[in-house]
């Protein structure tokens, strides 16, 4: 499961600054590209993976924190959410594996 | 905080301190390690207007109160860093504030640790900016340097690579933007309109090589694994923290005293 945001950035190719493309893998950074002359920069396969799940380590340990931030701001609306959110999670996380085992 | 970034195109949110940076973005882990110690009791955003709307949304989810001021910047650093002031101007007229920091939202893994040594230094000699020694950049004047200050840790004649945080005096410094203001002057950085207008000594602490500017794309990336490095975490420890408070607290009373 990937995701793009878009930003301006220092291009080294071009020398100034242009948008940039930035792919996301889950929370993890996978490669950004310079809408202009087009220069990927990528994270390399075998980073990748020891990178994500160091990442998945530290979600999950931060997970009670968040959720409770969440609860304290919305009680009702986060209650009622939660059920949906516990079931979406497997298959979230079982995506975000999948893409970046199947990356190009 | 300075936020305002560089980018506004094609309708999109561009602005690179917007961007997720390891499950937040990037300028919510500046806030989150600025204001690790207690004493830091307002935190004033300076964004574009267009960016206002996705920061209170960030700001919502990602960050805890106390309430971050968010204002609209200028068209320069220095027109950014004057609208900051201008919020603070009534606190700091009221004595709830004593020393001002300063930051580049897009560092954001300026450690709590660093932004304690400049307010520290700040209290202690009027202002601080946080160095490295490296070739480039700039050479460090000699009134900067005091060898015999623990706070002034760069040999004399260096070339160093200046990083924010930095921190003044918010009187002298609230004094100084107002001056400026009144001369049309536009300095380079918060340093320079120190310098023009008040005889505050600015002390040099040392910087921290993590504290990395996102500039270019790679610096994602760097930022990223530098943060997985510490496990997420670049506040102080607790301890250590303590006994720093306490430093600190000593240092803030001296200035007020002074």
């Amino acid at each position: 499961m990937t995701r793009t945001e878009h930003a301006v950035f220092h291009c080294e190719s071009c020398d100034q600054d242009t948008l940039h493309d930035l792919h996301y893998a889950g929370r993890l950074l996978e490669s950004t590209r310079c809408t202009r002359c087009g220069r990927v920069i990528k994270v390399a396969q075998r980073a990748l993976l020891p990178a994500y799940v160091h990442d998945l380590e530290q979600r999950i340990a931060s997970k009670p924190r968040r959720m409770l931030r969440r609860a304290r701001r919305d009680p009702v609306g986060y209650a009622l959410l939660l059920p949906r959110a516990v079931l979406r999670q497997p298959g979230k996380f079982l995506r975000e594996f999948w893409s970046l085992v199947r990356r190009p | 905080m300075l936020a305002g970034g560089d980018g506004q195109r094609a309708g999109h949110d561009t602005n690179k301190v917007l961007v997720p940076l390891a499950g937040r973005r990037v300028f919510t882990w500046s806030i989150r390690w600025a204001r690790e110690f207690p004493r830091v009791t307002h935190t004033v955003l300076v964004v574009r207007e267009p960016d206002i709307p996705t920061v209170r949304q960030t700001l919502e989810r990602e960050v805890d109160g106390p309430e971050v001021l968010v204002v609209t910047g200028g068209d320069s650093r220095h027109g950014s860093e004057w609208a900051a002031l201008q919020a603070l101007a009534g606190p700091i007229e009221g004595g709830e504030i004593d020393v001002v920091v300063i930051h580049d939202a897009a560092r954001p893994l300026a450690s709590s640790r660093l932004f304690y040594d400049v307010i520290d230094a700040a209290a202690r000699h009027g202002g601080a900016i946080p160095v490295l020694e490296q070739h480039g950049l700039t050479t460090l004047a000699h009134r900067l340097q005091d060898d015999s200050d623990e706070a002034a840790s760069v040999a004399d004649g260096a070339v160093v690579a200046v990083q924010t945080p930095q921190a003044f005096l918010a009187g002298p410094l609230l004094r100084a933007y107002r001056q400026a203001a009144a001369d049309g002057f536009v300095g380079t950085d918060t340093a320079s309109c120190i310098e023009r207008y008040t005889d505050l000594p600015v002390r040099c602490v040392p910087g921290d090589a993590r504290n990395v500017k996102i500039t270019f794309p790679e610096d994602l990336f760097v930022a990223e694994r530098l943060l997985a490095k510490v496990d997420y975490d670049l506040s102080e420890h607790p301890r250590e923290g303590h006994h720093r408070l306490a430093s600190l607290r000593r240092s803030l009373r001296r200035a007020e005293s002074g």
